[in-house]
C-alpha cells in the first residue's frame, strides 16, 4: 500500500505550537535522563539540579516512566519521596 | 449518495447505562446500534478503581459487560460518532444522521501493539488520566480500551509519517475522512451519562493553580493498577501524601455555581476513595469535610461507619479558601459547622469531590421537542410508573442522562428502559 501522510499534508499544516511541543519535550527529555546517568534521582534533586519547577519535572518523568525510559528504584530513608533510574 | 442503515433500537452513549439497555435489548432479538462519541465505549466506569459499598473492581465488572455488547452478534457499536437530525417520521419510525469520525487507523485490521505510539514524536496532555501524565498524538486510548485499537489526534500531529511507515498491520490511514450514515430505527434510548463540575469554577479552591488540589476522578486513576504515577504521590512534587482533604460537595448543591442539587454519589465515592487510600497508604491521615453524609442506599451507612472505625475524620465544615503554603502544602480555612467558628488546617493533597451535571446539546440532536427538567437533564414524562419515558413518544433515557445517580441505579434504569422499550415495540410486532 502507498503511503497516505502524503494525502493529508495537501489538506493540513502542522501548527506551530505542535512543533514547538515536539521541541520543548525533547529537550526537558534530554535534560531529565541525562540527570540520571550516574546515579537514581527523585523528582526534588532532579529539580535542583536543572532549576525546574517541581510540577514540571514531575509530569514529564511521570510521562518518561510511562513511555518505558526510566523505572522506580527505591523510596528515600523518610519515606517521602521515590528515586527513579533509567531503564536499562 | 449517503449510505443508510435500519436497526430496531438506537442507543445513543455507550456506558454502562447504554451497554445494559443494549444487551438487555439485544438478548430478546431487537437489532441495537450504539452511537458511543468518545474512542472507546464504557463511559466513566471503565475508568474508576473499585466501586461503593462492595470495593469490587470496577475494570473487571464493566470489561466483561462491555465485550459481551462488542461480540453480541444483534449488536454494532460505532464509536467516535455522533447523532444528529433525529426524527420522528411517525410511530415506530425515526430518521437520524450518524457521522462517524475518522480515527485515520484502519479499526479491522489495527491489532492495538502500539508500535506506531513508540515513533510518534509528539506529547500531549492524556485526557484519559485526567491530564496528569502525556500520550502521544497516536495512541491507544487505554489499555482496556472497547475497541481496543489507535486514533491520531490529528490536530495535534506533526504529520511526520512515522507511525504509518512503523505499523505493521499497515493499519494507518491519513486518507480517511469523516462518513455520513442515515439510519432507520424504530426508537431511541439515550444514555448519554452526565458530565464532571469543572472545579476552575470555584477559584477558592486553588484548582488548576496549586498542583496538589486534584478532583476525585484524577484520584480515581491514582488507585487503579494502570494509574499515571508508580503510586498515590503529590502532581506537583511526587511526594507520597500523608494528610489528606476531601471537599465534598464541590460544585453540587451550591446556588452561586447554578447547580443546587445533590450529585448523590460523591459522598459514598470519597468515603470509597479514602478507604481504598488507608490500605494504599496505611500511615495517612484522611480528613473528609462534609455538610451533610448522604449515605442513602443499600450498606452505605455500614460503608460510611466502616470508613469511620478504620480511621477516617469527618468534619462538618464548609471549605471557605483554599491556599498554598510551604512546599506545596495547602492550608484549608473552613467554618466548623458544629461549633460555629472559623478554623484552619494544613494538609497535603486536597481533593476535590466534584459533583455532577447534565451533558449538555442533547435536545438539540433532535428535532421534535425533547423536554428537559430544570436541572437540564432529560426530562422523565411519567416518572414514577414509566421512569425510561421522555416527553417524544418512543425515546427513552436510561441512567445518568436523566439525573444523578449511582452504576447500581444506571444498570436498573437501564433495565427499566429496555422493558419499555421492548414492550412499545411489540406494539408493531
Ligand atoms: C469520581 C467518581 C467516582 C464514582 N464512583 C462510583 C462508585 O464507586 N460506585 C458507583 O456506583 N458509582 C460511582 N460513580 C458514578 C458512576 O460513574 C455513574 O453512576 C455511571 O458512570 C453512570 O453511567 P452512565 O452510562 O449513565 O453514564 P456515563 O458513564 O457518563 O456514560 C455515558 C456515555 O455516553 C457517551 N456520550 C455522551 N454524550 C454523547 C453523545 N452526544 N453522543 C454519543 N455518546 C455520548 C459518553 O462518552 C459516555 O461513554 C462515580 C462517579 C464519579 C465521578
Ligand atoms: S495502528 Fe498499527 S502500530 Fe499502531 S497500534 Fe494499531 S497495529 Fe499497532
Amino acid at each position: 500500500m502507498g503511503k497516505t501522510i502524503d494525502i493529508i499534508k495537501q489538506k493540513r499544516k502542522v501548527s506551530e505550537s505542535v512543533k514547538q511541543n515536539i521541541k520543548d519535550f525533547n529537550a526537558m527529555k534530554k535534560k531529565i535522563l541525562a540527570t540520571m546517568e550516574i546515579e537514581h534521582k527523585s523528582i526534588p534533586q532532579i529539580a535542583e539540579e536543572l532549576q525546574l519547577p517541581l510540577d514540571v519535572v514531575t509530569y514529564h518523568l511521570m510521562t518518561l516512566q510511562k513511555f518505558g525510559f526510566i523505572e522506580v528504584s527505591e523510596l528515600d530513608d523518610m519515606d517521602e519521596y521515590y528515586f527513579y533510574n533509567l531503564k536499562k | 449518495m449517503i449510505k443508510s442503515e435500519e436497526y430496531d433500537v438506537l442507543v445513543i452513549g455507550g456506558g454502562i447505562s447504554g451497554a445494559e439497555a443494549s444487551i438487555n435489548l439485544a438478548n430478546q432479538g431487537f437489532k441495537v446500534l450504539i452511537v458511543e462519541k468518545d474512542l472507546s465505549v464504557g463511559g466513566k466506569m471503565i475508568h474508576l478503581s473499585k466501586v461503593f459499598p462492595t470495593l469490587d473492581c470496577s475494570a473487571c465488572i464493566t470489561t466483561p459487560k462491555i465485550s459481551q455488547t462488542a461480540r453480541h452478534p444483534n449488536i454494532t457499536i460505532y464509536t467516535y460518532s455522533q447523532v444528529n437530525d433525529i426524527e420522528k417520521k411517525s410511530e415506530h419510525n425515526f430518521q437520524a444522521i450518524v457521522t462517524r469520525y475518522p480515527r485515520y487507523v484502519k479499526e479491522e485490521d489495527c491489532t492495538g501493539c502500539q508500535i506506531c505510539e513508540e515513533k510518534c514524536p509528539v506529547v500531549v496532555n492524556d485526557q484519559y488520566q485526567y491530564d496528569l501524565v502525556g500520550r502521544k498524538a497516536v495512541y491507544v486510548p487505554f489499555s482496556i480500551a472497547n475497541p481496543r485499537v489507535a486514533a491520531i489526534d490529528i490536530e495535534n500531529c506533526s504529520f511526520c509519517g512515522a507511525c504509518e511507515k512503523a505499523c505493521p498491520s499497515e493499519a494507518i490511514d491519513f486518507s480517511q475522512e469523516k462518513i455520513d450514515i442515515q439510519i432507520n430505527v424504530k426508537s431511541v434510548v439515550i444514555a448519554t451519562g452526565f458530565r464532571l463540575f469543572d472545579p476552575l469554577l470555584i477559584p477558592r479552591y486553588g484548582f488548576g493553580k496549586y498542583k496538589n488540589v486534584i478532583t476525585a476522578m484524577q484520584m480515581e486513576r491514582q488507585l487503579v493498577p494502570t494509574r499515571p504515577f508508580n503510586h498515590v504521590l503529590r502532581p506537583k512534587d511526587g511526594k507520597m501524601p500523608d494528610k489528606i482533604a476531601y471537599v465534598l460537595c464541590a460544585g453540587s448543591r451550591d446556588e452561586t455555581i447554578g447547580n443546587p442539587i445533590c450529585s448523590q454519589v460523591c459522598c459514598m465515592y470519597s468515603v470509597k476513595q479514602a478507604q481504598l487510600l488507608m490500605g494504599a497508604l496505611p500511615l495517612a491521615d484522611i480528613t473528609i469535610y462534609y455538610l451533610n453524609i448522604r449515605s442513602f442506599g443499600k450498606g452505605f451507612n455500614e460503608f460510611y461507619q466502616q470508613a469511620k472505625d478504620m480511621g477516617v475524620n469527618f468534619i462538618k465544615g464548609k471549605i471557605g479558601k483554599i491556599t498554598e503554603t510551604d512546599n506545596g502544602n495547602l492550608l484549608l480555612r473552613y467554618e466548623d459547622i458544629i461549633e460555629g467558628v472559623v478554623k484552619e488546617a494544613k494538609h497535603d493533597l486536597v481533593v476535590l469531590s466534584v459533583g455532577i451535571l447534565a451533558n449538555q446539546g442533547i435536545s438539540s440532536m433532535f428535532k421534535d421537542t425533547l423536554e428537559l427538567d430544570p436541572f437540564n437533564y432529560i426530562k422523565q414524562s411519567d416518572e414514577l410508573a414509566n421512569p425510561a419515558k421522555t416527553t417524544i413518544r418512543g425515546v427513552y433515557v436510561a441512567g445518568t442522562a436523566s439525573g444523578p445517580m449511582d452504576i447500581p441505579d444506571s444498570i436498573l434504569s437501564a433495565g427499566a428502559a429496555s422493558a419499555e422499550i421492548a414492550g412499545y415495540l411489540r406494539l408493531r410486532r
